[in-house]
């Protein structure tokens, strides 16, 4: 009983990180993911990392399974019960356009068609008081054709659920009766207790849609650890950024429906406790896409309504921004403009360099030429790159805009970096920060590359390059901690406000939030809580979350000001004006529940002695002889430039930066400007 | 001449500048008009009032936030620009909309030089006008509410208290306004801030030689566009239901688009006189419209900026409904927009087969409802637009319940909202079956909405595209006309497009039913072809 894992599933590789307790020895492995059954690929990793599950202490991993249900289009078949009378919101889906000039605009297509749909008598109005009765009558239909026509879920949105859960609580407990424990019976109240009846029922039916796929996958690997001696739970990355164990992610599946990126943020926070910095910016890049994510005050950013397949979701999810910026990432010409992505070379044909059929000249093909990525340390040299293949590739658009190949080169990275600088600025536009207050952390195996440059187009000075950047999302994974989150609409005016009736509240949702962390095993001595109540001026619709000292600060004294101004506070932080003497209203509270679990204490291995070569590296249209040196030799501070292979990652270190391989085992750029 | 490297890499920190002030503005909105229907747009703009960036929630405010600064300096003079300035201005015959479109900007000093200029426009619940958030039988701009600009808000950084107590009696919901404003003014701030970092990081020089590359850039692409139409004059009209007063007139629209090698003229002068009710528009608000129909069929992905438009010309005539004058009631002034994009659509579908899809539901079918709120004593105003059928095309069929073409990324309103804010419930929300047109491939549905009134409230209608509703094209059928019926089923029926401020009793019903769109290619013809 000595090791902790933590596996990632990505869609091609699923990385594995293995922390040994007596030791302190960190490793990092991959084997290729199985998409058919992801089970395959969690066991085949655990192989190569070669650990034997009978000595596993504890294990987590994030996984696309119920994803990859969904954007293939290969979920369950589910039946959608609805109030009488407005069956169609989930078909109408809000009738917004995304995309603005577009005559021939179609909406995702909807899980449920609408010949699955059934509705069901029975009103509340806006207080949760009955006005018509459920009509449970036409539950039992429902629940007889689900049977005799072999659904595998059904999900019932019921208008103001939220308020008044019963009716919901009725049918389903009528459609356990008919339908047994086969079949997934999913109530909007329980997925996602907030107003909304479009949003809530999206949310319902994803759970539904995925719910039976993500049960059978976990039962799969449960079974499957159990006959090889695995003693201690599976866990599983919720969308939060928190864990529970499988028995609960069979319940609610949906919360780790994106439960494979977020490992990275949790990795970010790790970071922030480590090097005592509050504020990082975790940037993931990798082939096809760049995620960036932000930990604010030591937190993950979390929001609480994400959009997936364009489908809405009301649930905790760590706040994702994603642009097409990658290695593959395809450069070309348009009306004498040169741009880059969002469209990318993909896996296959892969960039030019990959030897693979492309010709098209990207991102990578473009590092390669300015001898930023060693062709033969690629993927830790797994691929050798063709870099006369990039230079053709490259020459070609060169002419068409009017550059040399390697002026076109430098180019093409620095419009990559420039656009992935301005994803950063958006996101943290939207919270009101400014960027060059954070530290970078850099992983994918990407990341590292740009990361400098970037920094330093935002004025950042600090860019961190974590152990094994290539498989920073599993290691993230084994610094997160079991997490429930519960919601409750609490709809009320600022004046109006019941400072008990609130306390009590607040102390009902802890109670239940722990109750589920000791169901899970978590011991009394290592749980926390957090609550929160979302505000916002009265008529305004975006709320922002209010973090509240404790269940029991409301019933204290002059809890009306101190909130108000505290709103006010977050209001100018993040919008740059507050109306003071506005009238403010609450409209939900949030209680979030932590079940601390322990932390690694990474031993860092003494580096090794080895010699670098020096090949010339364009910078700033310069080629400048730089060091190639093997991540595990650096000592002390290395100047730039220079740039640092590993197995995973090629991190690049430009002329006027230093780099420093901190005692926590992490390479830390000062960022010079 | 800049490289195209530096060029590449100042376009998207301009796009990028503007979709920042545009999330500035709609996060720290007071109103679901603003965060909910995205009633909303921006710009920066460079000094000489040409579009470096925009973000619009709203197509039909495309590239016309630049009327009012240049408006501004028109009546003023260069030299009126100081630094710290914040403007506003909501004239119709300036801005082209109804008085509810208040567009607020400022000048951008980089270095003590005039730069550019930052603008935002957002509709305002309310105005101040005879009827709580907007009437639709006005016939003179002055029963509309409070007329502005431009004037100043901000003078040296500073709000100017004078014209905010002005604002704040004028409109019946003060606090919200005054917020959003002050989010409009926020947003102005976050364009002069980024376009100041962005002159700072590049140079003043550097910056407007890229802008020059990045303008000719997209005309280029735009005229390429063009240069594959064939040359020719394409003709198509349609009517506007009435002007809200007389509700027996029809108004005619006809547009006349001109392609001529790499240029396109849109003509809508041949259309009705500047009518007695609401709905008329400033010319440039006209100009938008054809400019949004331009972006739909030819250009949906090209980059917006001051190129954008150079090859379009558009021509109105003075005292006509689209570019109306003093005192011309301009509340609705946006049916007739939407008329004139599904017709130049048709007018080029010819030529344009494979961009172009029938006629959509065509309007934004408001239902307003305002009153006391007896659950709180308070004055209330619901404003919704109603979602409809869009065309079909050659290959698809149309989409169902969708936002109308001037609008963008308009949400409905979610029926557990609008019965937690107002005495209002919702009892149906369905497609209505059958409404979009037949054809080879269908058109969109329509849906039918059913309110109960909770209260004794005024309740204001304004449904469109009933004379002539969705056209299929190459054979395929229309889509049905909008149709909307108080009382169904019981005493007092009564059925009705437009109305204002009608009182209804408490316990009273409204049935609305939304247009569908139009099919494409006659039924017959597949038979034929199976």
């Amino acid at each position: 009983m000595a090791y902790r894992v933590a596996m990632d599933i990505g869609g091609t590789f699923t990385d594995v990180v293995c922390y040994d307790e007596r030791s302190g020895r960190v490793a990092a492995a991959k084997a290729p993911t199985t998409p058919g059954d992801l089970a395959d690929g969690v066991f085949a990793a655990l192989e190569r990392a070669a650990v034997d599950p009978a000595e596993i202490s504890f294990f987590t991993h994030g996984t696309t399974q119920g994803l990859n249900a969904l954007l293939e289009r290969k979920g369950a078949r589910v039946m959608l019960l609805t109030s009488a009378g407005v069956r169609d919101v989930y078909q109408i889906a809000r009738g917004n356009r995304e995309r603005m000039f577009d005559l021939r605009y179609r909406k995702p297509v909807p899980l449920v068609p609408p010949s699955d749909l059934a509705e069901v008598g029975g009103r509340y109005d806006w207080r949760g008081a009955e006005l018509t009765p459920l009509d449970e009558d036409a539950v039992w239909a429902a629940a007889r054709r689900a049977r005799s026509e072999g659904f595998d879920a059904v999900a019932v949105c019921l208008l103001f659920s939220y308020v008044n859960p019963e009716h919901e609580i009725r049918a389903g407990e009528i459609l356990a009766k008919e339908l047994g424990d086969d079949v997934l019976v999913v109530l909007s109240h329980e997925v996602a207790r907030e107003w909304r009846e479009y949003e809530r029922t999206s949310s319902a039916v994803l759970e539904a849609y995925t719910g039976p796929v993500v049960r059978r996958y976990l039962s799969r690997v449960e079974a499957r650890f159990a006959e090889r001696g695995l003693r201690v739970p599976v866990h599983v990355m919720q969308s939060s950024g928190g864990l529970v164990n499988a028995a609960y992610a069979m319940r609610r599946p949906l919360r780790t429906l994106l439960s494979g990126p977020v490992g990275g943020t949790m990795g970010g926070v790790a970071v922030a406790r480590l090097l005592d910095r509050g504020n990082i910016i975790c940037v993931d890049m990798g082939g096809t896409s760049f995620d960036v994510s932000l930990v604010v005050g030591g937190r993950p950013d979390v929001a609480v309504e994400a959009r997936i397949e364009g489908f809405p979701v009301l649930m905790p999810v760590v706040n994702l921004h994603t642009i097409g910026a990658g290695g593959g990432s395809l450069a070309y010409a348009e009306a004498g403009a040169l741009r880059v992505g969002p469209e990318s070379a993909g896996a296959v044909p892969g960039p030019a360099c990959y030897g693979r059929g492309g010709t098209r000249p990207t991102v990578t093909d473009a590092n390669l030429v300015l001898g930023r990525v060693d062709p033969a340390w690629f993927a830790g040299g797994l691929m050798t790159l063709d870099a006369e293949a990039s230079r053709t590739a490259l020459a070609g658009l060169a002419d068409a805009v009017g550059l040399d190949t390697t002026a076109l080169a430098e180019g093409v990275c620095d419009v990559a970096n420039a656009k992935m600088a301005q994803a950063i600025r958006t996101l943290t536009v939207e919270h009101g920060i400014e960027p060059r207050e954070f530290a970078l952390v850099a992983y994918g195996g990407a990341g590292p590359m740009h990361a400098a440059f970037i920094a330093r187009e935002l004025g950042i000075g600090q860019v961190v390059v974590p152990r094994f950047p290539g498989a920073f999302s599993a290691w993230g994974m084994l610094e997160a901690d079991i997490r429930r989150d519960l919601t409750r609409p609490y709809f009320t005016s600022g004046d109006d406000l019941d400072p008990y009736a609130m306390s009590g509240a607040l102390a009902g949702l802890a109670l239940e939030a722990l109750e589920e962390l000791a169901g899970q095993g978590v011991p009394r001595d290592r749980m926390s809580v957090e609550h929160a109540v979302d505000m916002r001026y009265e008529g305004q619709d975006y709320t922002l979350t209010i973090p509240l000292r404790s269940a029991a600060e409301p019933s204290a004294p002059g809890f009306a000001q101190a909130l108000a101004a505290r709103f006010a506070d977050a209001h100018t932080a993040r919008y740059g004006h507050a109306t003071p003497e506005a009238p403010v209203e609450l409209v939900a509270l949030r209680t979030t529940a932590l079940g601390a679990l322990p932390r690694v204490a990474a031993a860092v291995p003494a580096a090794v002695e080895g010699a670098g070569a020096v090949r010339d590296v364009i910078f700033n249209g310069t080629a400048h002889p730089t060091p190639i040196l093997r991540r595990d030799t650096l000592r002390g501070e290395t100047p730039g430039p220079a740039v640092i292979v590993e197995e995973t990652a090629t991190t690049v270190v430009p002329p006027g930066c230093v780099a420093r391989a901190d005692a926590g085992g992490f390479l830390i750029i000062e960022v010079g400007a | 001449m800049t490289d195209p490297i530096t060029t590449e890499i100042i376009r998207c920190a301009l796009a990028q500048a503007a979709e920042d002030m545009n999330t500035t503005l709609i996060r720290s909105s007071y109103t679901p008009v603003i965060y909910e229907a995205k009633d909303c747009a921006v710009a920066l703009l460079d000094r000489d009032h040409n579009v470096l960036g925009q973000s619009s929630g709203l197509p039909i405010f495309l590239g016309n936030l630049e009327v009012c600064t240049r408006f501004t300096e028109e009546e003023h003079g260069r030299d009126v620009w100081r630094d710290g300035d914040v403007w506003v201005l909501n004239d119709s015959y300036v801005a082209g909309t109804h008085l509810n479109d208040v567009t607020v900007y400022g000048p951008i000093f980089v270095a003590g030089e005039l730069a550019g200029f930052a603008a935002s426009r957002a509709h305002w619940l309310d105005m101040g006008s005879k009827d709580p958030g907007g009437s639709m039988d006005s016939t003179t701009i002055f029963q509309e509410g409070l007329r502005m600009g431009p004037v100043k808000v901000y003078a040296s950084g500073a709000p100017c208290a004078d014209l905010h107590e002005v604002i704040a009696r004028n409109v019946r919901f003060p606090y919200a306004t005054l917020g959003d404003m002050r989010a409009q003014v926020s947003c102005v701030l976050t364009g002069q801030r980024r376009l100041t970092e962005i002159m700072a990081r590049w140079g003043v020089d550097t910056v407007h030689a890229a802008r020059d590359e990045i303008f000719a850039q997209t005309e280029r692409m735009e005229r390429a566009a063009i240069a594959a139409i064939p040359d020719g004059v394409y003709r198509s009209g349609g009517f506007l239901d009435n002007d809200g007063i007389d509700l027996a007139t029809p108004l005619p629209v006809n547009v006349v688009v001109t392609v001529a090698g790499e240029t396109i003229g849109v003509d809508l002068t041949d259309c009705a006189d500047q009518a007695t009710g609401p709905v008329n528009c400033g010319a440039a608000q006209a100009v938008a419209a054809a400019r949004v129909a331009y972006k739909l069929l030819l250009s949906p992905d090209v980059p917006l900026n001051g190129g954008s438009f150079r090859p379009l010309t558009v021509a109105t005539r003075p005292g006509s409904m689209l570019a109306a004058e003093s005192p011309a009631a301009c509340q609705y002034y946006y049916s007739h927009l939407g008329l004139i994009i599904d017709l130049v659509v048709k007018a080029l579908a010819p030529v344009l087969p494979d961009r172009a899809a029938a006629a959509s539901y065509g309007d934004s079918l408001i239902v307003q409802v305002s009153g006391v709120d007896p659950r709180t004593g308070k004055l209330y105003v619901s404003q919704e637009a109603t979602v409809g059928g869009w065309g079909a095309w050659n290959g698809g069929d149309g989409e169902s319940a969708l936002i109308n073409n001037v609008n963008g990324n308009l949400r409905d309103m979610p029926i557990e909202v609008l019965e937690t804010l107002f005495p209002i419930r919702v009892t149906r929300y369905e497609i209505r079956p059958g409404s979009g047109g037949a054809g080879r491939w269908r058109g969109g549905d329509g849906v039918i909405r059913e309110y109960e009134f909770g209260a004794d409230t005024a309740l204001s209608l304004w449904f469109e595209r009933s004379v002539t509703p969705a056209w299929g094209l190459a054979g395929g059928d229309a889509g049905a006309p909008p149709h909307v019926t108080l009382n169904p089923g019981r005493p007092g029926e009564r059925a009705m497009l437009k109305v204002n401020a009608l009182p209804v009793r408490a316990g009273d019903t409204l049935r609305c039913e939304s247009g569908g769109g139009g099919g494409y290619a006659s039924l017959d013809e597949d038979i034929h072809g199976a």
